[in-house]
Protein backbone atom coordinates (compact mmCIF):
# COMPACT_ATOMS: atom_id res chain seq x y z
CA UNK A 1 0.00 0.00 0.00
CA UNK A 2 1.16 3.70 -0.71
CA UNK A 3 -0.70 5.62 1.97
CA UNK A 4 2.18 8.61 1.61
CA UNK A 5 1.89 8.81 -1.96
CA UNK A 6 -1.09 11.61 -3.25
CA UNK A 7 -1.97 12.32 -6.48
CA UNK A 8 -2.54 16.54 -7.03
CA UNK A 9 -6.20 17.53 -7.25
CA UNK A 10 -7.78 20.90 -8.13
CA UNK A 11 -6.24 23.33 -10.35
CA UNK A 12 -2.49 23.61 -9.99
CA UNK A 13 -0.84 27.40 -10.31
CA UNK A 14 1.16 26.60 -12.58
CA UNK A 15 -0.71 25.06 -15.16
CA UNK A 16 -2.52 27.20 -17.58
CA UNK A 17 -5.46 25.76 -18.03
CA UNK A 18 -6.77 24.36 -21.13
CA UNK A 19 -3.73 21.83 -21.22
CA UNK A 20 -2.80 21.29 -25.16
CA UNK A 21 -2.21 17.37 -25.00
CA UNK A 22 -0.55 16.21 -28.36
CA UNK A 23 -2.80 13.51 -30.14
CA UNK A 24 -0.86 11.11 -32.53
CA UNK A 25 -1.18 11.41 -36.05
CA UNK A 26 -1.50 7.73 -36.72
CA UNK A 27 -3.39 6.06 -33.48
CA UNK A 28 -4.90 9.81 -32.72
CA UNK A 29 -3.80 8.35 -28.38
CA UNK A 30 -1.91 10.81 -26.32
CA UNK A 31 1.70 10.21 -28.12
CA UNK A 32 2.45 8.87 -24.24
CA UNK A 33 0.45 5.95 -24.81
CA UNK A 34 1.29 5.36 -28.33
CA UNK A 35 3.61 2.45 -27.22
CA UNK A 36 0.20 0.52 -26.72
CA UNK A 37 -1.16 0.71 -29.79
CA UNK A 38 -0.91 -2.29 -32.14
CA UNK A 39 0.95 0.32 -34.96
CA UNK A 40 3.41 1.38 -33.13
CA UNK A 41 5.51 1.44 -35.57
CA UNK A 42 3.97 3.46 -37.77
CA UNK A 43 3.28 5.79 -34.84
CA UNK A 44 6.79 6.37 -34.33
CA UNK A 45 7.09 6.97 -38.22
CA UNK A 46 4.58 9.77 -37.90
CA UNK A 47 6.42 10.59 -35.17
CA UNK A 48 9.57 11.17 -36.76
CA UNK A 49 7.90 12.84 -39.67
CA UNK A 50 5.72 15.26 -37.64
CA UNK A 51 7.47 16.08 -33.75
CA UNK A 52 11.23 15.20 -34.38
CA UNK A 53 11.34 16.43 -31.06
CA UNK A 54 9.12 14.50 -29.24
CA UNK A 55 10.67 11.39 -31.42
CA UNK A 56 13.66 11.91 -29.47
CA UNK A 57 12.69 11.59 -26.69
CA UNK A 58 10.60 8.60 -27.23
CA UNK A 59 14.35 6.94 -28.44
CA UNK A 60 15.75 7.56 -24.96
CA UNK A 61 12.47 6.61 -23.44
CA UNK A 62 12.08 3.22 -24.93
CA UNK A 63 15.67 2.44 -24.25
CA UNK A 64 15.02 2.19 -20.90
CA UNK A 65 12.09 0.66 -20.67
CA UNK A 66 13.27 -2.09 -22.54
CA UNK A 67 15.66 -3.20 -19.20
CA UNK A 68 12.31 -3.27 -17.16
CA UNK A 69 10.21 -5.25 -20.10
CA UNK A 70 11.84 -8.49 -18.34
CA UNK A 71 10.33 -8.26 -14.90
CA UNK A 72 7.33 -6.66 -16.78
CA UNK A 73 6.66 -9.49 -18.71
CA UNK A 74 6.33 -11.82 -15.37
CA UNK A 75 4.15 -9.39 -14.01
CA UNK A 76 1.78 -9.23 -17.10
CA UNK A 77 1.17 -13.18 -17.01
CA UNK A 78 -0.30 -13.20 -13.51
CA UNK A 79 -3.07 -11.08 -15.27
CA UNK A 80 -5.90 -13.14 -16.83
CA UNK A 81 -7.70 -11.74 -19.95
CA UNK A 82 -6.31 -10.93 -23.42
CA UNK A 83 -5.42 -6.93 -22.41
CA UNK A 84 -4.99 -6.32 -26.04
CA UNK A 85 -5.17 -3.13 -27.51
CA UNK A 86 -7.60 -3.51 -30.80
CA UNK A 87 -6.82 -1.45 -33.96
CA UNK A 88 -9.70 0.37 -35.09
CA UNK A 89 -10.15 -0.63 -38.49
CA UNK A 90 -9.95 3.16 -39.92
CA UNK A 91 -10.79 2.11 -43.60
CA UNK A 92 -6.99 1.66 -44.04
CA UNK A 93 -7.90 0.44 -47.65
CA UNK A 94 -5.83 2.63 -50.94
CA UNK A 95 -6.23 6.50 -50.09
CA UNK A 96 -7.54 7.87 -53.38
CA UNK A 97 -9.98 10.40 -54.14
CA UNK A 98 -12.46 9.57 -57.59
CA UNK A 99 -13.87 12.14 -59.92
CA UNK A 100 -16.42 11.49 -62.74
CA UNK A 101 -18.85 13.02 -64.44
CA UNK A 102 -22.25 11.99 -64.74
CA UNK A 103 -25.00 13.71 -66.90
CA UNK A 104 -28.17 15.44 -65.17
CA UNK A 105 -30.44 16.21 -67.41
CA UNK A 106 -30.05 16.55 -71.05
CA UNK A 107 -27.79 19.54 -71.28
CA UNK A 108 -26.32 19.35 -67.88
CA UNK A 109 -24.20 17.47 -66.15
CA UNK A 110 -22.81 16.90 -62.03
CA UNK A 111 -19.33 16.37 -60.92
CA UNK A 112 -19.19 13.34 -58.49
CA UNK A 113 -16.50 13.37 -55.77
CA UNK A 114 -15.60 10.04 -54.07
CA UNK A 115 -12.78 8.76 -51.31
CA UNK A 116 -12.11 12.31 -49.53
CA UNK A 117 -12.80 11.03 -46.55
CA UNK A 118 -10.03 8.23 -46.93
CA UNK A 119 -7.93 11.21 -46.45
CA UNK A 120 -10.18 11.86 -42.89
CA UNK A 121 -11.36 15.20 -44.66
CA UNK A 122 -14.81 16.12 -43.52
CA UNK A 123 -16.75 15.66 -46.05
CA UNK A 124 -19.56 18.37 -44.80
CA UNK A 125 -16.90 20.74 -44.66
CA UNK A 126 -15.73 19.95 -48.23
CA UNK A 127 -18.84 20.00 -49.71
CA UNK A 128 -18.98 23.81 -48.34
CA UNK A 129 -16.02 24.49 -49.63
CA UNK A 130 -16.89 23.42 -53.26
CA UNK A 131 -19.90 24.67 -53.46
CA UNK A 132 -18.62 28.71 -52.20
CA UNK A 133 -15.50 28.25 -54.90
CA UNK A 134 -17.68 27.20 -58.13
CA UNK A 135 -20.62 29.18 -56.91
CA UNK A 136 -22.53 26.23 -57.26
CA UNK A 137 -25.26 23.77 -55.34
CA UNK A 138 -22.81 20.99 -53.92
CA UNK A 139 -23.87 18.47 -51.35
CA UNK A 140 -22.67 15.32 -48.97
CA UNK A 141 -25.21 12.52 -51.31
CA UNK A 142 -23.30 9.58 -49.71
CA UNK A 143 -21.35 7.89 -47.07
CA UNK A 144 -18.18 9.15 -49.08
CA UNK A 145 -19.62 11.12 -51.97
CA UNK A 146 -20.10 14.92 -52.80
CA UNK A 147 -22.10 15.98 -55.81
CA UNK A 148 -21.16 19.29 -57.29
CA UNK A 149 -23.52 20.73 -59.36
CA UNK A 150 -21.92 21.54 -62.92
CA UNK A 151 -18.73 20.03 -64.70
CA UNK A 152 -16.00 21.29 -62.82
CA UNK A 153 -13.49 17.74 -62.98
CA UNK A 154 -11.15 19.83 -64.59
CA UNK A 155 -10.80 22.30 -61.76
CA UNK A 156 -11.23 19.75 -59.31
CA UNK A 157 -7.52 18.52 -60.39
CA UNK A 158 -5.72 21.74 -59.37
CA UNK A 159 -8.19 22.89 -56.39
CA UNK A 160 -8.42 19.30 -54.25
CA UNK A 161 -4.41 19.40 -53.79
CA UNK A 162 -4.23 23.02 -53.16
CA UNK A 163 -6.81 23.10 -50.68
CA UNK A 164 -5.32 19.83 -48.98
CA UNK A 165 -2.53 19.70 -49.68
CA UNK A 166 -1.56 15.80 -48.08
CA UNK A 167 -3.54 14.73 -51.18
CA UNK A 168 -1.27 14.17 -53.82
CA UNK A 169 -2.77 15.07 -57.85
CA UNK A 170 -1.36 11.29 -58.28
CA UNK A 171 -3.75 9.88 -56.19
CA UNK A 172 -6.95 11.85 -57.42
CA UNK A 173 -8.79 9.23 -60.07
CA UNK A 174 -10.77 10.46 -63.41
CA UNK A 175 -13.70 8.06 -63.46
CA UNK A 176 -14.54 9.59 -66.83
CA UNK A 177 -18.02 9.73 -67.45
CA UNK A 178 -20.53 7.81 -65.70
CA UNK A 179 -23.70 6.68 -67.59
CA UNK A 180 -27.21 6.63 -65.86
CA UNK B 1 -19.85 1.58 -22.46
CA UNK B 2 -18.44 2.72 -26.27
CA UNK B 3 -16.61 -0.63 -26.59
CA UNK B 4 -19.30 -1.49 -29.46
CA UNK B 5 -20.22 2.30 -30.11
CA UNK B 6 -20.17 3.06 -33.95
CA UNK B 7 -21.10 6.93 -34.90
CA UNK B 8 -22.53 5.97 -37.96
CA UNK B 9 -24.63 3.32 -36.27
CA UNK B 10 -25.45 4.48 -32.85
CA UNK B 11 -26.41 8.48 -33.37
CA UNK B 12 -29.87 8.29 -33.35
CA UNK B 13 -30.61 12.25 -33.79
CA UNK B 14 -29.20 15.96 -32.92
CA UNK B 15 -31.02 18.31 -30.80
CA UNK B 16 -30.92 22.09 -30.35
CA UNK B 17 -31.65 22.72 -26.71
CA UNK B 18 -34.35 25.21 -25.51
CA UNK B 19 -31.95 28.03 -23.30
CA UNK B 20 -34.22 27.19 -20.30
CA UNK B 21 -32.89 23.23 -20.12
CA UNK B 22 -29.24 24.66 -21.46
CA UNK B 23 -29.18 26.14 -17.91
CA UNK B 24 -30.36 23.47 -16.10
CA UNK B 25 -27.63 21.38 -17.62
CA UNK B 26 -25.05 24.02 -16.94
CA UNK B 27 -26.50 24.40 -13.29
CA UNK B 28 -26.59 20.55 -13.00
CA UNK B 29 -22.89 20.17 -14.13
CA UNK B 30 -21.93 22.85 -11.61
CA UNK B 31 -23.26 20.85 -8.65
CA UNK B 32 -21.31 17.63 -9.85
CA UNK B 33 -18.40 19.69 -10.67
CA UNK B 34 -17.60 22.42 -8.56
CA UNK B 35 -14.50 23.01 -9.52
CA UNK B 36 -15.27 23.43 -13.00
CA UNK B 37 -17.48 26.55 -12.26
CA UNK B 38 -14.90 29.41 -12.72
CA UNK B 39 -13.60 27.41 -16.35
CA UNK B 40 -17.32 26.43 -17.33
CA UNK B 41 -17.74 29.73 -19.57
CA UNK B 42 -14.97 28.94 -21.22
CA UNK B 43 -16.26 25.28 -22.25
CA UNK B 44 -19.20 25.97 -22.51
CA UNK B 45 -19.93 29.79 -23.20
CA UNK B 46 -23.35 31.12 -22.52
CA UNK B 47 -24.02 32.76 -25.26
CA UNK B 48 -23.34 29.72 -27.41
CA UNK B 49 -25.79 27.42 -28.03
CA UNK B 50 -24.66 23.61 -27.27
CA UNK B 51 -26.86 20.61 -28.59
CA UNK B 52 -27.70 16.94 -27.30
CA UNK B 53 -26.70 14.30 -29.63
CA UNK B 54 -29.29 11.54 -28.82
CA UNK B 55 -27.74 7.48 -29.11
CA UNK B 56 -28.87 4.19 -28.89
CA UNK B 57 -28.54 2.87 -25.57
CA UNK B 58 -29.93 6.08 -23.93
CA UNK B 59 -26.58 7.39 -24.74
CA UNK B 60 -26.78 11.63 -24.52
CA UNK B 61 -23.80 13.74 -25.68
CA UNK B 62 -23.92 17.21 -25.26
CA UNK B 63 -22.17 18.94 -28.07
CA UNK B 64 -20.52 22.20 -28.27
CA UNK B 65 -21.53 24.48 -31.19
CA UNK B 66 -18.05 23.86 -32.94
CA UNK B 67 -18.99 20.51 -32.98
CA UNK B 68 -16.69 19.23 -29.63
CA UNK B 69 -17.67 16.63 -27.85
CA UNK B 70 -17.85 17.54 -24.19
CA UNK B 71 -19.92 15.44 -21.32
CA UNK B 72 -22.06 12.14 -22.10
CA UNK B 73 -24.27 10.41 -19.51
CA UNK B 74 -26.05 7.14 -19.36
CA UNK B 75 -30.02 7.26 -19.09
CA UNK B 76 -30.68 10.09 -16.41
CA UNK B 77 -26.99 9.15 -15.14
CA UNK B 78 -24.53 12.13 -14.21
CA UNK B 79 -22.77 13.63 -16.78
CA UNK B 80 -19.05 12.45 -17.62
CA UNK B 81 -16.49 14.48 -19.27
CA UNK B 82 -15.26 12.44 -22.70
CA UNK B 83 -11.33 12.26 -22.52
CA UNK B 84 -10.46 14.79 -25.20
CA UNK B 85 -12.29 17.38 -22.27
CA UNK B 86 -10.60 15.90 -19.22
CA UNK B 87 -6.99 16.13 -21.06
CA UNK B 88 -7.82 19.99 -20.72
CA UNK B 89 -8.92 20.38 -17.99
CA UNK B 90 -7.90 16.79 -15.62
CA UNK B 91 -8.44 18.63 -12.48
CA UNK B 92 -12.21 18.66 -12.14
CA UNK B 93 -12.28 15.07 -11.49
CA UNK B 94 -10.43 12.97 -8.66
CA UNK B 95 -7.58 10.90 -9.92
CA UNK B 96 -6.99 7.32 -9.41
CA UNK B 97 -3.52 6.24 -10.36
CA UNK B 98 -3.14 2.29 -11.43
CA UNK B 99 0.00 0.64 -12.03
CA UNK B 100 2.06 0.50 -15.58
CA UNK B 101 0.84 -3.43 -16.00
CA UNK B 102 -2.67 -2.51 -15.73
CA UNK B 103 -2.27 0.31 -18.51
CA UNK B 104 -2.89 -2.60 -21.78
CA UNK B 105 -6.04 -3.84 -20.00
CA UNK B 106 -7.63 -0.77 -19.38
CA UNK B 107 -7.44 0.23 -22.44
CA UNK B 108 -8.73 -2.74 -23.96
CA UNK B 109 -11.79 -1.35 -22.10
CA UNK B 110 -11.69 -4.24 -18.88
CA UNK B 111 -12.93 -2.94 -15.45
CA UNK B 112 -9.86 -1.70 -14.00
CA UNK B 113 -9.32 -4.34 -10.75
CA UNK B 114 -8.40 -3.73 -7.01
CA UNK B 115 -5.50 -4.91 -7.18
CA UNK B 116 -4.39 -2.73 -10.41
CA UNK B 117 -5.02 0.38 -7.58
CA UNK B 118 -3.40 -0.59 -4.78
CA UNK B 119 0.05 -2.36 -5.74
CA UNK B 120 3.23 -0.05 -5.65
CA UNK B 121 3.04 2.02 -8.86
CA UNK B 122 -0.74 3.09 -7.83
CA UNK B 123 -2.34 5.81 -6.20
CA UNK B 124 -5.62 6.36 -5.19
CA UNK B 125 -7.45 9.93 -4.41
CA UNK B 126 -9.49 8.76 -1.26
CA UNK B 127 -13.52 8.92 -2.55
CA UNK B 128 -16.70 7.26 -2.17
CA UNK B 129 -18.03 4.19 -3.94
CA UNK B 130 -20.00 5.76 -6.85
CA UNK B 131 -18.12 8.80 -7.97
CA UNK B 132 -16.73 9.57 -11.32
CA UNK B 133 -13.15 9.98 -11.35
CA UNK B 134 -9.90 10.23 -13.64
CA UNK B 135 -8.44 6.71 -14.35
CA UNK B 136 -4.75 7.78 -14.55
CA UNK B 137 -1.50 5.81 -14.97
CA UNK B 138 1.99 5.03 -13.54
CA UNK B 139 4.59 6.84 -15.38
CA UNK B 140 2.32 8.81 -18.08
CA UNK B 141 0.91 13.07 -17.69
CA UNK B 142 -2.97 11.92 -19.10
CA UNK B 143 -5.80 10.30 -18.12
CA UNK B 144 -6.56 7.06 -20.31
CA UNK B 145 -9.90 6.35 -18.92
CA UNK B 146 -12.72 7.76 -17.33
CA UNK B 147 -15.11 5.63 -14.78
CA UNK B 148 -16.87 5.28 -11.95
CA UNK B 149 -15.80 3.76 -8.75
CA UNK B 150 -17.59 0.22 -7.62
CA UNK B 151 -16.16 0.21 -3.77
CA UNK B 152 -15.03 3.15 -1.71
CA UNK B 153 -11.45 3.90 -2.11
CA UNK B 154 -11.44 2.67 1.54
CA UNK B 155 -13.33 -0.71 0.75
CA UNK B 156 -10.62 -1.48 -2.79
CA UNK B 157 -7.84 -1.00 -0.36
CA UNK B 158 -9.53 -3.45 2.22
CA UNK B 159 -11.43 -6.28 -0.19
CA UNK B 160 -8.22 -5.61 -2.61
CA UNK B 161 -10.32 -8.00 -5.27
CA UNK B 162 -12.89 -7.82 -7.81
CA UNK B 163 -13.50 -4.48 -9.68
CA UNK B 164 -12.52 -1.85 -8.35
CA UNK B 165 -13.60 1.24 -11.05
CA UNK B 166 -15.95 0.31 -13.90
CA UNK B 167 -14.44 1.08 -16.84
CA UNK B 168 -16.59 3.75 -19.11
CA UNK B 169 -15.14 5.60 -21.76
CA UNK B 170 -11.39 4.53 -22.65
CA UNK B 171 -8.68 5.97 -24.79
CA UNK B 172 -9.39 4.52 -28.73
CA UNK B 173 -12.78 3.26 -27.47
CA UNK B 174 -16.26 4.37 -29.82
CA UNK B 175 -17.02 7.92 -28.54
CA UNK B 176 -13.08 8.36 -28.26
CA UNK B 177 -13.35 7.78 -32.47
CA UNK B 178 -16.20 9.64 -32.98
CA UNK B 179 -16.02 13.01 -34.78
CA UNK B 180 -16.89 16.06 -34.12
CA UNK B 181 -20.72 16.58 -34.92
CA UNK B 182 -21.36 19.22 -37.34
ZN1 LIG C 1 0.29 6.74 -32.07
Amino acid sequence: MSEAKTLPSGPQPDVKYPIQVIYCGNCSLPIEYCEYHPEYEKCKQWLERNLPNEFEKFVKLSADVSEEDATEEKKRQKRGGKGIVKARKKEDGPKQVCLSRAPRGKKKSVTVVTGLSTFNIDLKVASKFFGTRFACGSSVTGDDEIVIQGDVKDDLFDIIPEKWPEIDEDSIEDLGDLKR
Amino acid sequence: MFKKFDEKESISGVQQLKSSVQKGIRNKLIEQFPLLETYLDTILPKKDTFRLVKCHDHVEIIVHSSGELLFFRHREGPWMPTLRLLHKYPFFLPWEQVDKGAIRFVLSGANIMCPGLTSPGAIMTPVEKGTIVAVMAEGKQHALAVGTTALSTDDIAKVNKGIGIENVHYLNDGLWQMKAVK
